[in-house]
This record gives structure tokens, C-alpha cells and sequence, in this order.
């Protein structure tokens, strides 16, 4: 089982109610507007938050004087924040946004063919939960290996455990990190979701990520390998106001040749989707919300 | 009884081959791991990914899926208790 982490709680019921108010009266802008304050106090006070923050935007912006590093903290912050008002915004039954959905019909193409499901890689960039609605169009059960949320507020505004019959939780902090339940979803023809570029505590494998050597855990493709099943990477990016890309064409077939040194077998895999983040955070830098340090040996 | 002791025997000897086999298990021999170590954690030192390939050993090799979430640990914890349940649902499925 992996180690339990402490996450810092963040966001309490005051602070949505303010954000759900000012949608609701000004608009997604209105609520857009708020952040500009909202994530100064963060900067200035959040240090967690900010270390974390640091550690991409110091690889990402390299070479940088100390004042464009905290601009680039702060600019991250506001746009993970309207990730988040968007989200609220679609949880609560907003249809506005135009979402541009990318190589869907493969993932339909594994599904269809009966058998065994397929594990899909999230990363903590874009908006991967609202992504998650694209799925709601297949008829499987989509499962998220994540810690159930703790934080009320949380919970019930973003409606983490609760999007929908269709999406359900399992829990990392179960016998084996939830491995075993994953596999038997997979194995069961369903898709399973688990996050690619924090480890959390499972055990990781090192990759070339923004010019230094970063630890991604290798859980997610050990599983891929073993049950020889693909794993299909979900990209989202915010490309406008209201316009958002989903991205499901990568698509890796991790495999086993032969029994030994398997966690080296996994690397070439590992370091391809590492390679696709790499882009990612290339295209859109503001949209990379990974606020800790995977490259720090822990 | 002699005989369930035979098969359990067979069973332990099959598991450990395996285990030393398709595990990451450095200069450990099959007759190095004890019937009653605890397999995962301090002990053998698996981990949740071995459990992995353990879920898919014993399907390959003795036909079994692991559905009982809720015991995994328990079956798990060591080759005895591994090959009680693998001798316990191999009979199931005879049945």
C-alpha cells in the first residue's frame, strides 16, 4: 500500500458560495475576476503552494529573475482557478462551453471490441475532469483510482465523488493500493483513470520532463503491460474563454518482452508519454498544475 | 488429510518457482522463501505492483481470479495462505 500523503485542505464553504454567487450573477467572467485577488492571498500566503508552483515554473521559464518567477506562479494560479470556476460551472449543469474532442473514436474502437478495457492516463494539466463528461457518451463505467476527497467543500461544490452513477472512486489507500480492483475492473472491459506524473507514494521511475530527471510512477503502465491492455493518454487544454480541446489520440501499448527487468522495459513508455507532457507544457505553460516537485529524489 | 497435505505441498513448491520466476526477487531461490514469511511489506518485501503479477499467476497458472477484494491481504500473506486458497478454489472449481 502506498504511503498516505497529507494534502493540505484548500477551499472552504464561504469561498465557493462567493464564487458560485458571482457566476451565477456576473457571469463566468465575474467569477474569472475574483481569482485575480483570490490567488494573490495564495501567493502570499500559501508557501506550500507556491514551492510547488516554483519547482515547474523555475524549469519551465529557466533562468529567470525572482520577480517573472512569482509572476509565472501567480499566472499558473489564476488559471488553475478557472479550471476550477469552469468546473463548478459544468458540474452545475452549464453547457456553454465548445469542447473539441480528438481521437475519441479510438478509444470507442478498444472499448468495442469487447474484452478487456483500457486505462486512462491523467495528468495534472488542463481541465481532466471536465474531460471526463466526453465519456459519458460510452456505455461503460468509468472508474478514477484516486483518495477520496476529504474536504467538504470540496466535495460537494466541484462534485469530486459525485459525477454521475457512470464515474466511481477506488481508493489508493485499500489493500495494494487498489491495484488488484483496478485490474479486475479493467479486466471487466471498463476504462479505469489514473493519474501519470505524481506518484502519491507508488513506487516511480525516472524521465527526461522539462530538461531534468523527474520520478513518474510506473504503476499505471505495469498494469497496461501485465494485462496487456492500452493506455490511452487524456490531454485538455483551455484554448479560449469558452473553448476547450480534449485529446485522447495518444494512445501506448506498454508490453512485457520476457521476464526480466521489467521496470527498465517500462522506461521507453514512460519516457514517450513524459515526452507528450513535454509538448504539452511547451503549448500551453499556464495549464500545467502539478504544484509539487517531481523532480525533487525523494 | 495425507493427500491435502501432498497437494498443498505441490501447490507451495509451484508458487514459489512461480513467484522467484515472474517476480523482481534478486538471488532469492524458490527453497530460500519460507511457507509461512510474510510475503508482502517486511518479509519477501513484494509490493502493490507484485500483487499485480501475483493476480495474474494465479489465473494463468491455476485458473483463478481474485474477485474477494476484501481478502486480498489475507490470501496474500503468505505461500501458505496462498496455496490454502488456491487448493481451496481449485476444488470449487472441480466441483
Amino acid at each position: 500500500m502506498p504511503e498516505k500523503i497529507k494534502v493540505k485542505k484548500r477551499g472552504n464553504e464561504l469561498g465557493f458560495q462567493i464564487f458560485m454567487l458571482s457566476t451565477k450573477l456576473f457571469g463566468l467572467r465575474g467569477a474569472y475576476g475574483l481569482l485575480y485577488i483570490v490567488c494573490a492571498h495564495y501567493l502570499l500566503f500559501d508557501r506550500p503552494a507556491v514551492k510547488g508552483a516554483l519547482a515547474y515554473t523555475q524549469r519551465r521559464f529557466s533562468g529567470e529573475g525572482i520577480f517573472k518567477k512569482y509572476w509565472r506562479v501567480y499566472l499558473l494560479f489564476v488559471n488553475q482557478g478557472k479550471a476550477l470556476v469552469d468546473r463548478y460551472a459544468v458540474a452545475s449543469g452549464y453547457d456553454g462551453f465548445k469542447i473539441n474532442v480528438e481521437g475519441f473514436d479510438q478509444v470507442k474502437n478498444i472499448l468495442n471490441k469487447g474484452g478487456k478495457g483500457c486505462i486512462l492516463l491523467t495528468s495534472h494539466v488542463g481541465n481532466w475532469q471536465l474531460a471526463l463528461s466526453c465519456l459519458k457518451e460510452l456505455d461503460k463505467d468509468i472508474y478514477l483510482l484516486m483518495r477520496p476527497e476529504d474536504n467538504i467543500a470540496v466535495k460537494k461544490y466541484l462534485r469530486i465523488d459525485t459525477e454521475g452513477k457512470q464515474v466511481k472512486i477506488i481508493s489508493p489507500e485499500q489493500d495494494f493500493g487498489g491495484t488488484i480492483e483496478v485490474m479486475e475492473k479493467v479486466k471487466n472491459g471498463n476504462v479505469v483513470s489514473i493519474m501519470g506524473d505524481r506518484k502519491y507514494g507508488f513506487p516511480a521511475l525516472e524521465v527526461n520532463f522539462i530538461g531534468d530527471k523527474a520520478g513518474f510512477p510506473f504503476g499505471a503502465f505495469h498494469i497496461a503491460a501485465t494485462l496487456e491492455c492500452p493506455v490511452i493518454v487524456l490531454l485538455t487544454a483551455k484554448l479560449g474563454h469558452r473553448d476547450y480541446c480534449v485529446d485522447f489520440k495518444n494512445i501506448i501499448r506498454p508490453k512485457y518482452k520476457g521476464k526480466t527487468d521489467k521496470k527498465q522495459q517500462l522506461k521507453k513508455d514512460m519516457q514517450a508519454y513524459a515526452t507528450i507532457l513535454n509538448i504539452f507544457a511547451k503549448t500551453y505553460p499556464y495549464q500545467v498544475f502539478l504544484f509539487a516537485d517531481v523532480w525533487h529524489k525523494q | 488429510m495425507g493427500e491435502e497435505n501432498k497437494k498443498l505441498k505441490i501447490i507451495r513448491k509451484k508458487l514459489k518457482v512461480l513467484l522467484v520466476d515472474h517476480l523482481s526477487l534478486e538471488d532469492i531461490k524458490p527453497e530460500d522463501i519460507k511457507d509461512d514469511e510474510i510475503l508482502f511489506g517486511e518479509g519477501l518485501g513484494l509490493d502493490s505492483l507484485d500483487a499485480v503479477e501475483i493476480v495474474v499467476l494465479l489465473q494463468r497458472n491455476f485458473g483463478l481470479e481474485v474477485k474477494d477484494l476484501n481478502k486480498g491481504r489475507e490470501i496474500f500473506y503468505s505461500i501458505d495462505t496462498l496455496a490454502k486458497y488456491v487448493a481451496e478454489n481449485m476444488d470449487e472449481k472441480a466441483e
